[in-house]
């Protein structure tokens, strides 16, 4: 076994079949550069196409910079904040108190639960002054519009995704609300993770507020998947890979078809999903 | 870096005379005054103006606050640049005091983040430092710092304690000798007049032939409009 500290073995493996010509991932290391992660995004992309799963490439004037944005629509019903939580709430600055209009009853498709949480994610004593009241009227259901991005992140050598929500009304969703779209498995272990953190950020390319999964701990989770792929050697799309481990936890599906659709004939059963 | 202390020292201490001014239309009980606070460059809008919060809070009632935030000739400002790029990114040219004006209410919430509290400013602010930590040293010296180093680094910045900081901030300054520098150098140029915020791409310090690069290299290849042809860098 390799150590984790030492890199990953060079490999670079194309694949054809049919007529569509998939171009894998060069792996210099467990990092992916910029032009491996372009490949990967028009790989993704053209799987997309045939999904129709939606994801397009929005280009930066004309270079090769750019990134997959992908919109999907949401019914959530939220379920808020138990008696306790209620009257703690009532002491809290009315900074986030805007209510959202109740829309029409849509058909439940994800119950979610809204809860409190500190705010930032970073220091987990934040006190009081960190609480803040969920948006989510109780009860009440929601259709939201989530707008995922993935860019690249030079620094972390790493994908990174970005999103935002925003009511049909077109009013943004808040933090607390983001979190309420958070399966609740993965919420104890973000809120205790700073560097796996969901914080707002602005977006690099378009300068807007955006919702952030933090990229820095990326290589870590990347790297025994990886090398596992590279001992066999299987083909491997560092940036689908990635975003079936990482979409789920902000709710974004990743079909397991787009892992079936590259081995036709060997059913993988190791895409995370 | 000893030799570089005075410029240190400078660069920590630069400040910005600026006069704080209620927005016309915020319901008061009566007249607000303006007031004049001395802002740090290197600090954050959110982190230094609790005083002029408290200011204005006492000509407002309670229900006609929200959350603060401010705005330079039509344009909110971004709470989570560094003033010193503000001001130099929006009013560089203007005279002295910089006048901003404050608001709470109708928050920019297409332009501006949240700041709730200030482990929100404290969070973003490390996560700066780290980022720039993974392209100097692979991340490799802000991961061996213990937690209570990184609460050093961020009690520095937020008491105004030059020697705090720069305690712990000498050590994420450092490299081997024999590499002549760090691994990429971290920097961003600011646009004002772009919906892309700032550039920002790899940049080794030194030449593959050993030759340390300057400003004027970085900008030559990352901004090359920067530079007309009469310009001496």
């Amino acid at each position: 076994m390799t150590e984790s500290g030492r890199n990953c073995r060079k490999t670079d493996v194309a694949v054809s079949y049919g007529t569509r010509r998939a171009v894998l991932c060069l792996m210099s290391g467990c990092a992916l550069n910029e032009k491996e992660f372009f490949s990967c995004c028009q790989l993704l992309l053209q799987q997309s196409e045939h999904l129709r799963d939606g994801w397009s490439w929005e280009a930066v004037q004309g270079s090769e910079e750019g990134y997959l944005r992908k919109t999907v629509l949401r019914s959530v019903v939220a379920d808020c904040c138990d008696a306790q939580k209620q009257k703690e709430a009532a002491s809290v600055s009315p900074i986030f108190a805007h209510p959202i209009q109740e829309l029409q009853q849509q058909e439940r498709t994800q119950p979610v639960v809204a809860t409190r949480f500190h705010s930032d994610g970073i220091t987990g004593d934040g006190g009081d002054e960190d609480d803040a009241v969920c948006v989510l009227s109780e009860g009440s259901s929601h259709v939201l519009q989530y707008e995922y991005h993935i860019l690249y992140s030079c620094s972390y050598s790493a994908p990174v995704l970005y999103f935002r929500a925003f009511t049909l009304e077109g009013r943004s969703l808040m933090l607390e609300d983001v979190w309420s779209s958070v399966h609740p498995n993965f919420r104890h272990c973000l809120q205790n993770s700073p560097l796996t953190a969901i914080t707002q950020q602005e977006h690099p390319l378009l300068g807007q507020p955006f919702f952030m999964l933090h990229p820095c701990r990326t290589e870590e989770f990347m790297r025994p998947v990886l090398q596992e792929a590279q001992e066999q050697p299987r083909p491997v799309n560092y940036v689908l890979l990635w975003l079936s481990v990482v979409g789920p936890v902000v709710g974004l599906d990743v079909p397991l078809k787009y892992c079936t659709q590259l081995h036709p004939s060997s059913p993988s059963s190791s895409e995370p999903d | 870096m000893a030799d570089d202390k005075d410029v240190l020292r400078d660069v920590w201490f630069g400040r910005i005379p600026t006069c704080f001014t209620l927005n016309q239309d915020e319901v008061t009980e009566r007249e607000a005054e303006a007031y004049y606070l001395l802002l740090p460059r290197v600090s954050y809008l959110t982190l230094v103006t609790d005083k002029v919060k408290k200011h204005f809070l006492k000509v407002m009632r309670a229900e006609d606050v929200e959350e603060m935030w401010f705005e330079y000739e039509g344009t909110p400002l971004k709470w989570h640049y560094p003033i010193g790029v503000l001001f130099d990114l929006h009013a560089s040219n203007s005279v002295l005091p910089w006048s901003i004006t404050v608001h709470f209410k109708n928050f920019p919430d297409q332009d501006l983040l949240h700041c709730p509290s200030s482990s929100v400013i404290e969070a973003h602010f490390m996560s700066s430092i780290k980022e720039a930590d993974a392209l100097k040293h692979k991340s490799q010296v802000v991961n061996d710092m213990q937690k209570k180093d990184h609460k050093q680094l961020w009690m520095g910045l937020q008491n105004d304690k030059f020697d705090q900081f720069w305690a712990m901030n000498r050590k994420l300054m450092e490299y081997p000798t024999e590499e002549g520098g760090f691994r990429y150098i971290p920097f961003r140029i600011y646009q004002a007049m772009s919906d892309r915020p700032f550039i920002q791409k790899l940049f080794r310090p030194v030449s593959p032939e050993g030759n340390a690069y300057t400003l004027g290299d970085l900008l030559k290849e990352m901004y090359p409009a920067a530079i007309t042809n009469d310009a001496h860098l």
